[in-house]
């Protein structure tokens, strides 16, 4: 496996558990990355080196997509199928950049195409499969994911009080929308209209969101 | 230095404060493409302190733990072939030889699943050997015996091994009062934070012995035993145990030293170690020498050595047959 260099990790803060699996002597006064840990278990035993990555970015990469889609479930479910076809399809045989930014990449790539599935349903879905995604993304490409979720909290902050709560207890807290009729103390059909109005903002707060040039990057990159 | 700067605009960007400046500096920093793995671990430390919900990890853990175990990666897809294509047939043959070739994968995989999985120790016939696991525990094994200790998560989570035969076992203990389990067949079992004790597993039956410290057994039964030391436990095949106060210890560690320590040993008793001890097949064919009991401490590296000793001791024949040796007394004294 190609080895990537990798700069020394800061946040020795980092509780980290999965170091304690290491068996290799640690050389005094260089602080390891997980990421090389995790290439040495790989090499050893990937079904353990994939369990291990899980227990280390899971809950980072469900928080991180969760920004995007703007829904618990889906995050989690996005989150899982990443890590799934990782162990499958072999991913981890394949990947020339670090775990971690594999992992980030991936799961930005996708929840940046269920949003635009979400809000421009018509579009074809053919472009989803993320296998073989390269790791050369071009710099303005990386930061304007950042951006792009800082819009939908922005757009998400801009809802009107009753619209962004009802939003918030369907998609976060995944409630019924006869739960949250009666929570509001609402119709269950005033609800629905809430939800569709949620997102038809988000709709027109995102329209020149939709980067073709990233896209099209991609498109070109999957095997 | 620059690291901190970087982490400082980075935080600022993630956090959508940054300034037109701070946007044009990180895109300059990320056009070299190392940095773009120190992005990702700043992405990454900034998530941690930022969660936006409690996570059910551990579900989601179970969940992926579970096609981890069932879904093996190289399964060859199965999909509907189209039919009325003239190439049907060269179809067929590249799906059955795809198919052929992930079943020989899966297969190998599964043949050799315990080699990737375990370490194994293992001694041969008349060969004593010394270990030292990952967590400090000394393990001295006789011969013919084998000792499986898993290659992963040994030490960080369980301390298990896997034994068949003989063996000492000094386990090293554990701050956290890690227990060490020390399996064998017929889900027999021996359970310590920190001792000395030894294990014999064999087709006869089984017996722990107990120098130091405290032992659980795990009865086939599902019985449980404390065991204090000196105690020995004995397991015959059918079941049935007994817990006995052993006068010494030197019985049961005397192999260590290639001693064979006898005390009221019927010679077929003697017969019985010799095989365990050397895989030579010893018979006794005359009932009242087989009922002979002898005592005595005698140190052989190799079964002639010991047979040396009960020739002259006992005044009796060894002869040499094909696949075993045959022990009788001279017909003219």
């Amino acid at each position: 496996m190609q080895q990537v260099p990798l700069n020394s990790d800061e946040n020795k803060g980092d509780p980290a558990p999965e170091r304690s699996i290491n068996r290799l002597p640690l050389q005094p006064g260089k602080v390891t990355d997980d990421e090389l840990i995790f290439r040495q278990l790989f090499a050893q035993d990937p079904k353990r080196g994939c369990e291990l990555l899980f227990r280390r970015y899971y809950t980072n990469l469900v928080n991180h997509a969760v920004r995007f889609v703007y829904s618990k479930e889906v995050a989690e479910d996005l989150v899982a199928e990443v890590y799934t076809a990782f162990w499958q399809d072999r991913v981890f045989e394949r990947i020339t950049t670090s775990y971690r930014a594999y992992l980030y990449q991936t799961v930005r790539h996708r929840s940046y195409n269920y949003l635009r599935w979400e809000l421009h349903p018509s579009d074809s879905l053919d472009s989803l499969n993320t296998q073989g995604l390269s790791s050369a993304l071009q710099p303005d490409e990386v930061l304007h994911y950042s951006e792009l979720h800082q819009k939908i909290e922005d757009a998400i902050q801009g809802l009107t009080p009753q619209c962004k709560r009802a939003f918030l207890l369907s998609r976060i807290e995944g409630k019924k929308y006869l739960e949250i009729a009666q929570e509001m103390q609402i119709s269950a059909s005033a609800v629905e209209k809430l939800m569709i109005r949620a997102l038809s903002q988000l709709r027109q707060e995102l329209k020149g969101e939709w980067f073709v040039s990233l896209l099209l990057g991609f498109i070109t990159c999957v095997c | 230095m620059e690291t901190l700067l970087i982490k400082r605009i980075l935080f600022d960007f993630f956090d959508g404060k940054a300034t037109a400046i701070q946007r044009k500096y990180l895109e300059e920093w990320l056009t070299n493409e190392a940095n773009g793995e120190t992005y990702y671990q700043y992405l990454d430390e900034w998530e941690s302190q930022r969660p936006q919900f409690a996570v059910d990890a551990d579900k989601a853990l179970g969940a992926y733990q579970l096609i981890l175990e069932n879904e093996q990666p190289p399964v060859a897809p199965s999909k509907i072939l189209p039919v009325s294509s003239s190439g049907l047939f060269r179809k067929w043959v590249a799906w059955s030889v795809a198919a052929s070739v992930a079943l020989l994968a899966m297969l190998g995989a599964y043949v050799f699943r315990s080699q990737l999985l375990y370490e194994t120790h293992r001694t041969a016939f008349g060969q004593t050997s010394v270990h030292q696991l990952a967590d400090g525990t000394e393990v001295t094994l006789n011969a013919n015996s084998s000792l499986r200790v898993p290659r992963f998560g040994f030490g960080s989570e369980t301390r298990e091994v896997f034994l068949e035969g003989e063996g000492e076992f000094k386990v090293t203990h554990k701050v956290d009062n890690q227990r060490f389990i020390v399996r064998t067949a017929d889900h027999f079992q021996v359970e310590v934070l920190g001792t000395e004790f030894v294990v014999y597993a064999r087709a006869k039956g089984k017996r722990v012995f107990l120098s130091k410290g405290k032992v659980k057994l795990d009865l086939p039964q599902g019985q449980q035993l404390y065991m204090r030391p000196g105690n020995v436990v004995t397991v015959a095949n059918s079941g049935r145990y007994r817990l006995t106060q052993a006068a010494t210890a030197r019985r049961y560690v005397a192999w260590k030293d290639h001693w064979f320590y006898f005390d009221n040993t019927s010679m077929t008793e003697v017969a019985d170690q010799i095989q365990e001890q050397f895989g030579i097949k010893v018979l006794v064919p005359e009932p009242k020498l087989a009922q002979r009991r002898i005592a005595g401490n005698f140190r052989a590296e190799q079964a002639d050595d010991l047979f040396q000793v009960l020739a002259e001791l006992l005044n009796i024949n060894v002869v040499k047959k094909r696949h075993y040796i045959e022990l009788t007394t001279p017909k003219h004294p």
